[in-house]
C-alpha cells in the first residue's frame, strides 16, 4: 500500500531503522529529541486527530484549530529535548501543550467556545472517518478508547461534566466557574471532585470488563 | 483518623482543580508546597490526575486535512536541514547548474564578484591607512593609561581570590535576538542572570529559568522582562550551580510549570 502514501509517509518507513511505527511514545519522543523527523510524523499520525479535537472544542473554529494543531507538534519538535518521561506520560505533555496553545488562541481571538455539549452532539460517522495515512488498527484502538471515555463522560451528571470541562478545556478558575454558573464556590468544589472520582471509577470498571 | 479528616480543608478544595490545571499561581504554589510536605496525599492526587488525564480522550477526534501534516513536515524538515548545516563544517560549493547555460551564468557571476572585490580592496587600503594613523595615536594614549593603572593596582588592598565567572548566553532559533550573561561562582548555589532581547509576554505567560544536569530540568525561578526586553533574576538551586551542565529559559503559563512545556528561548551549556 506504500504507493498510496504521500512522500512524507514513505520517508517514515524508509528512515525507520527499527520499527518506528510500533515504537512506544516515549521512544519516539527520544528520537524526535535527536532530530528524527520521521518519529515526529509517527506521533502526529497517532495523536493529531485528538489534538485537533481538543483545539476545535476550545477555539470553536476549524481553521484556527488547525493552526493550533500544527503549532503543537512544532513545539514538540522544538522542545522534545526537555521532555522527561519520568515526570509524566508523553500524551499528558502533548495534550497540555495543545490545551495551553488552544486557550491562548481562543483568548487572543476571543472566539466564543463551542457550547458545552453532550457527548453525542455531532455525527459520529463523519467524525470517525480514519485518515488514510494512519495505521488502521491503531486508529480503531484509538476510536474505541475515545468511545469508552466519552461513554464515561456521558454518564456523569451534566452539572458535574460542565465544571470539569470549563476548568480543563477553557482554563477557567474555580471562581470564574462559580460566577459563570451562578453556583456557590463550595458546590463547584464538590462537583469537580465527584466528577473526577467517578471518571476514575468508570475507567477502573472498564478495565475489568476489558 | 482518616486522610480526609486530617487534610487541610482548603487544600482538599484545591486538589481537583490542581489535577485539572486550573488554579491561580498562588493556589498552585500552595498545593505544591503542601504535597511536598505531605507525601501521603499524593495517592489521592494520583486518582484525581487519572480522571483529569482522560479528558482529552473524551473529545470527538477530528481528522485533520492532509495539508496540515504536509505543512508541518515541510517546516520540520527545513529546520532539521538547518540544524545539520549549522553543526557541520561547510563544504566548498560546486556549481550545480548543468550545461552551457549554467556555466555562462557562473562565469558572469564570477566576473562580477571579481570586479566588486577589486573595488573593495581599493576602499579597504584607504581605510587601513587612516586606521594606522589612529592606532598610532591610541598606542601612545594606552601606554600612558597603563602606567596609571599599574599605579592604581599597586595601591589597591589585597582581596581574596574570586571564583566568579561570566557565562555568555544566546537565544535559540525561536528568539535569536535574545542574549545574556550568567554571573556565577560555580561552587555557590545562586547566580545572577541578566537577559536582554526577549519580547514582553502576555499577562498569562512567564519566562521560566531551568538548570539541567542530564536528568529532569530543575526550575531555577521565574524571569520578568521590562518594556525594553531586559530582565535580571537571581537563579537559585539546592545544588551548586557548577554541578549543572546547561541553562535554559522557556515560556510557560503564569506561575511556571513542573517541567518545560513552551518555547525554549535561551539554551546554553554552562
Amino acid at each position: 500500500m506504500a504507493s498510496n502514501k504521500n512522500a512524507t509517509d514513505v520517508s517514515v518507513r524508509i528512515n525507520s531503522e527499527g520499527n518506528l511505527m510500533d515504537a512506544p511514545d516515549e521512544t519516539l519522543a527520544i528520537q524526535v529529541a535527536r532530530g528524527n523527523s520521521a518519529a515526529l510524523a509517527v506521533l502526529y499520525d497517532r495523536y493529531a486527530s485528538i489534538v485537533l479535537g481538543i483545539s476545535v472544542k476550545v477555539v470553536g473554529d476549524q481553521g484556527l484549530a488547525e493552526d493550533v494543531l500544527q503549532e503543537t507538534f512544532w513545539r514538540v519538535w522544538q522542545s522534545a529535548p526537555t521532555y522527561q518521561s519520568q515526570l509524566g506520560s508523553f500524551t499528558g505533555w502533548l495534550f497540555r501543550i495543545a490545551r495551553n496553545l488552544a486557550i491562548d488562541a481562543y483568548r487572543r481571538r476571543n472566539v466564543r467556545p463551542q457550547a458545552i455539549s453532550s457527548a453525542d452532539d455531532s455525527d459520529p460517522i463523519l467524525d470517525e472517518i480514519p485518515d488514510p495515512n494512519t495505521d488502521v488498527a491503531e486508529q480503531a484502538q484509538s476510536i474505541l478508547k475515545n468511545r469508552q471515555i466519552r461513554k464515561a463522560l456521558a454518564s456523569l451528571p451534566a452539572v458535574q461534566r460542565q465544571v470539569i470541562e470549563m476548568a480543563y478545556f477553557y482554563g477557567m478558575t474555580r471562581q470564574e466557574i462559580a460566577e459563570a454558573t451562578g453556583e456557590a464556590l463550595g458546590t463547584i468544589h464538590t462537583r469537580a471532585r465527584l466528577a473526577l472520582q467517578k471518571l476514575r471509577g468508570e475507567f477502573e470498571r472498564d478495565e475489568f470488563e476489558g | 483518623m482518616s486522610l480526609k479528616d486530617s487534610m487541610d480543608p482548603r487544600i482538599e478544595e484545591l486538589l481537583p482543580f490542581y489535577a485539572l490545571d486550573a488554579l491561580t499561581d498562588e493556589e498552585r504554589e500552595l498545593v505544591d508546597s503542601y504535597l511536598a510536605e505531605h507525601p501521603e496525599v499524593r495517592e489521592q492526587m494520583k486518582d484525581l490526575h487519572a480522571g483529569a488525564s482522560a479528558l482529552p480522550y473524551g473529545v470527538l477526534p477530528v481528522v485533520p486535512p492532509r495539508k496540515v501534516k504536509e505543512s508541518l513536515m515541510a517546516r520540520v524538515n527545513a529546520d532539521a536541514k538547518a540544524r545539520v548545516y549549522s553543526s557541520t563544517p561547510r563544504q566548498p560549493s560546486r556549481p550545480i547548474l548543468p550545461g552551457v547555460r549554467g556555466e555562462n551564468i557562473i562565469r558572469t557571476f564570477t566576473l562580477g564578484v571579481a570586479t566588486l572585490a577589486i573595488v573593495w580592496v581599493i576602499i579597504l587600503n584607504t581605510q587601513i591607512s587612516q586606521l594606522r594613523n589612529e592606532i598610532s595615536g591610541l598606542h601612545e594614549t594606552l601606554a600612558a593609561q597603563s602606567s596609571s593603572l599599574e599605579q592604581i593596582i599597586a595601591n589597591l588592598p589585597k582581596s581574596p581570590p574570586s571564583n566568579v565567572i561570566t557565562v555568555s548566553l544566546r537565544g535559540t532559533n525561536v528568539q535569536p535576538r535574545a542574549h545574556g550573561q550568567l554571573v556565577v561562582d560555580p561552587n555557590e548555589q545562586s547566580a545572577i542572570l541578566i537577559v536582554s532581547g526577549l519580547p514582553k509576554l502576555e499577562a498569562n505567560k512567564t519566562y521560566q529559568v531551568w538548570l539541567i544536569n542530564g536528568g529532569a530540568p530543575v526550575s531555577a525561578g521565574l524571569l520578568s522582562i521590562d518594556e525594553n526586553g531586559q530582565g535580571v533574576v537571581i537563579v537559585t538551586s539546592n545544588e551548586s550551580i557548577g554541578s549543572f551542565k546547561a541553562l535554559a529559559i522557556s515560556v510557560e503559563p503564569q506561575g511556571g510549570s513542573p517541567q518545560p512545556t513552551g518555547d525554549i528561548v535561551v539554551s546554553n551549556d554552562l
